[in-house]
């Protein structure tokens, strides 16, 4: 399994960029959602900023399907369905995360079903067995406060990050996901290989870095609010959403940075499957990926463009670890492992 | 409490049979509250992935190399925030209702505004104030020159500092309805007999406030022991971890989280405070002694401190300033704001109403508000209820009553999200359909909040003496019309702080719901939760003061009916 692949998604895909508009939606799920008349909605992402404007087009479009949502981080929505569904009374019928899809599969609670709207993606954001689709794209980069650390002063490689002058100065969060400390350790890990990744850590321990139980978006408003210079795994959109209202925030490009996915799936044993296919297949659309754009986040359709280019390894030209969600997965045990380790 | 040492003589059948209905009755509905979940956390902790029976999540938590720096800062923390919580609260509360001191009114309002106001939002206001860019920093800086810090708020000082604030208003509320109906003739007599004030406060009022400031000092002390906020927000960055980090980090560490070992640790914490309890119910055994609300007259007469009073004032002053102006101030500065930074000439030119135009202009928040406000008035008022017949039962030594008062200790033992596990499983199991309705978080709240309904309950009817009741009786009462009519008017104002105090905290509290809430029975504590973690700070100040503020007036209705009322009787 080769995880370093240091291909930006897009340029492969740039090629498959068409101008055709959408497929539509097979007719028969339209009736079929419209007869079932609601979708209950698991999600991991804002409501704020990308569930209440989706949901709005939706119903829009879809007139006499409601939609009910629950947000809750990826954990607690994989405990939730998980028990749900021990109990016989599953309540999702579509959810995403992150890390969820892959856990619910290996538990079979996962329907393997393609949305027209990504037949022509590529692998890498859309599964061949349709066990996940890719909603949208993150890339976890450090980011600083620009008042803090003079631009151009900031550290631009992973050695800088040793120099005793950022001791105590760096932050990240402590949770078990791609987003947090395990996720940079597994992408120092995955970039260095085992042996030096492990030295590069044992050095960078010594730095005492503060693990915050935050997610990675409030991480980067501390920084932001001056309690620490420098977070060493936030996401880059966020720096660019923050500095658009006037922040001192910045994000680094330290290469190799690393690529996730947020993906969604389809509940197996959903009380409104094809309501549930009809609203995935939506969040995919051009329609539903516009939203990811107005939101500034980075929408993993490769018919539509990032707000903000460069802010993807393609467009940015820079070096990324792309980790799909079943290496994650696979990972992210050994990572937390080597996190405690060091870091706890 | 387990010893009974004077079983009444019944004095009729009827009584009897009354009684002991009632007991049964209540012993009914306690276990089906109580029990289902202590019997998942006692199974769950001893088998295996398979269904095998195992000690392995007892040898590992046994094993853990943190477990002595982990249960030192628990017991350290604990400690710490039961004396700060009993100090501070405790001292208000004797100026307050036991002194002519003057701006006595700054006390309630900091109370009944503090407890209205979401955990997370007072965490995240002290944690604006005093962290490494907060003002308190900055000042310090400017004025020394110095690049560090003057505090570190995030070490265990600050844990304690912070986690003894939350709970020094329950204190204040708890002791001052003790304090109100003690009956002043000792202290009095005290004076007269030459006794300095302070010498009659320790002499007197302390002695006779004992088991009400055991009962709080354990309250505080078993709460901060399972407390997860703090330790969370401020522990965990300062790497002070205590034992609930650890249980969280570890059922965080893989999905699904290990549930074996996280109730291996709460039959641990059980056994710990059933220790506890139990060392409380010797202390408690003669709580008659302390009774003063006798069948004489119980008018308290407040000391006259003399010029110390201002010195009072002074007290009740800085306590105002320190636990709601400071807070507040810096919560309206954020809701201003496009995004949290700390205070400074340069952001005055940023400030922008939007976070209010947000909050006010959703229908989804409107939804919430109603959601929580029926959970919470639903869950205070079954709980006073129930608790207010078993505080009788316990305080008059009914046979059966120790068992019952047992049950309604119990979830006292729980960690919240270990109680909205086990609760979520049970009702998953079950055949009844309130799983993802407001109905599941109600009966959640309802055991989580028996424990503190009981001290209410149970520290108000000790004071009343049993002579009030024979004397109903003697004049043709029931023992229930006795209650009715002569010991609920009397212990109404700590049922209103009770059922107020619940209410508040079920409005505010937030483990809970959020593993139990659906589509349709989200909270505003769980909104909240989102904005903080999605780092939607700035809104998240505009809803939480504006939510406050609702929390605030409905807290201020309620304390002005409640002391008219009991005024009235």
């Amino acid at each position: 399994m080769m995880c370093r692949r240091l291909i930006p998604i897009l340029a492969a895909i740039a090629a498959l960029a068409w101008s055709g508009s959408a497929r539509a939606v097979d007719q028969a799920i339209v009736d079929a959602a419209k007869k079932e008349g609601e979708v209950v909605w698991y999600t991991t992402l804002i409501i704020d900023q990308y569930v209440r404007p989706t949901v709005a087009g939706f119903e829009k479009k879809y007139p006499g399907i409601k939609v009910r949502y629950v947000r809750n981080n990826s954990t607690e929505t994989t405990i939730k369905i998980i028990n749900e569904a021990k109990a016989g009374k599953l309540q999702a019928d579509l959810f995403d995360g992150t890390n969820t899809s892959e856990v619910l599969k290996k538990e079979g609670l996962v329907e393997a079903w393609k949305p027209d709207s990504a037949k022509d993606w590529p692998a890498d954001v859309a599964d061949p067995q349709g066990w996940w689709v890719a909603t949208n794209v993150y890339v976890l980069t450090p980011g600083y406060n620009t008042d803090l650390i003079k631009p151009g002063t900031e550290p631009k490689t992973y050695d800088d990050l040793l120099d005793p002058k950022w001791k105590g100065k760096m932050v990240w969060n402590g949770s078990v996901s791609s987003s947090g400390g395990p996720g940079f350790v597994g992408n120092v890990l995955i970039s260095m290989g085992q042996e030096k990744g492990m030295a590069y850590l044992q050095k960078l321990a010594g730095q005492r870095i503060a693990n915050l139980d935050v997610s990675a978006r409030q991480v980067m408003d501390q920084v932001i609010a001056g309690e620490y210079p420098l977070a060493l795994q936030i996401f880059n959109h966020h720096t660019v959403i923050s500095a658009k209202k006037g922040a001192p925030s910045a994000w680094i490009k330290m290469e190799p940075a690393m690529v996730v996915l947020q993906v969604a799936s389809v509940a197996k044993g959903a009380a409104h499957p094809n309501a549930a296919k009809l609203l995935l297949d939506y969040m995919v659309s051009d329609e539903g990926q516009k939203f990811f754009r107005d939101a500034d986040y980075l929408p993993a359709s490769p018919r539509v463009e990032a707000p903000d280019p460069t802010l993807k390894p393609e467009g940015g030209h820079f070096k990324a670890n792309v980790v799909s969600p079943g290496e994650l997965e696979d990972r992210m045990p050994k990572w937390k492992q080597v996190f405690d380790q060091y870091f706890r | 409490m387990t010893a009974v040492d004077r079983i009444p003589v019944p004095r009729s059948r009827e009584r009897l049979t009354q009684t002991t209905v009632a007991t049964w009755v209540l012993a009914a509905v306690l276990a089906v509250l109580v029990v289902p979940p202590l019997l998942l956390l006692v199974v769950g902790s001893m088998t295996g992935p398979e269904g095998d029976v195992t000690v392995r999540y007892f040898a590992r938590v046994f094993q853990d190399r943190r477990l002595a720096e982990s249960l030192t800062n628990s017991i350290l923390f604990a400690l710490g925030s039961a004396t700060v919580a009993l100090v501070v609260g405790g001292s208000i509360a004797w100026i307050v209702e036991r002194t002519n001191a003057p701006l006595k009114a700054l006390a309630y309002l900091t109370t009944i505004i503090s407890l209205g106001t979401p955990y997370v939002l007072y965490v995240s206001a002290w944690l604006f104030l005093l962290g490494k860019a907060g003002p308190v920093n900055s000042l310090w800086r400017d004025l020394t020159g110095s690049t560090d810090v003057l505090i570190n708020v995030y070490s265990l000082g600050g844990m304690v500092m912070v986690e003894g604030f939350l709970w020094s208003p329950l204190v204040f509320l708890l002791m001052g309805a003790t304090l109100r109906n003690a009956n002043p003739e000792l202290e009095e007599a005290a004076r007269m007999s030459g006794a300095t004030v302070w010498e009659t406060i320790r002499r007197v009022t302390l002695r006779l406030s004992l088991p009400s400031l055991l009962a709080l000092a354990l309250l505080v002390f078993i709460r901060a022991l399972e407390g997860f906020e703090v330790p969370a927000l401020v522990g965990l960055p300062g790497r002070v971890n205590v034992l609930t980090t650890d249980i969280f980090l570890d059922m965080h560490a893989r999905v699904p989280p290990d549930f074996g070992h996280a109730s291996a640790y709460s039959v641990l914490l059980l056994i710990v405070v059933a220790v506890l309890l139990g060392f409380y119910g010797r202390l408690s055994r003669s709580a008659e002694r302390f009774a003063t609300i006798t069948g004489k007259g119980f008018r308290p007469r407040p000391f006259d401190l003399g010029r110390g009073r201002f010195l009072a004032a002074g007290i009740v002053a800085l306590n105002f300033f320190l636990l709601l102006v400071a807070p507040t101030a810096i919560l309206v500065w954020a809701s201003f704001l496009p995004f949290y930074q700390t205070f400074r000439v340069r952001a005055l030119s940023r400030l922008t109403l939007h976070n209010y135009e947000v909050v006010l202009g959703s229908t989804h928040y409107l939804d919430l508000v109603r959601n929580t406000l029926l959970i919470a008035a639903g869950a205070a008022t079954v709980t006073m209820a129930i608790t207010l017949i078993v505080g009788w039962l316990a305080a008059r030594r009914r046979a059966g009553a120790w068992l019952l008062d047992q049950l309604a200790t119990v979830p006292l033992v729980f960690p919240g999200i270990v109680l909205g596990v086990a609760v979520m499983q049970i009702f998953l199991r079950l055949p009844i359909p309130i799983y993802g309705t407001i109905w599941i978080i109600m009966w959640a709240f309802v055991i989580r909040y028996l424990p503190y309904g009981m001290r209410y309950s149970y520290a108000g009817m000790l004071q009343v003496h049993r002579e009030l009741e024979e004397a109903a009786g003697v004049s043709g009462a029931s023992q229930f019309e006795a209650l009715r009519r002569v010991v609920v008017p009397l212990l109404t104002p700590a049922l209103a702080a009770g059922w107020l105090f619940i209410f508040l905290l079920g409005a505010r509290v937030l483990s809970l719901p959020i593993l139990l809430a659906g589509p349709d029975s989200q909270t505003i504590a769980v909104a909240m939760y989102d904005l903080w973690t999605n780092g939607q700070g700035p809104e998240l100040a505009a809803l939480g003061l504006l939510w406050t503020v609702l929390m605030t007036a409905i807290a201020a209705a309620f304390h002005v009916f409640a002391r008219r009322n009991s005024i009235a009787t």
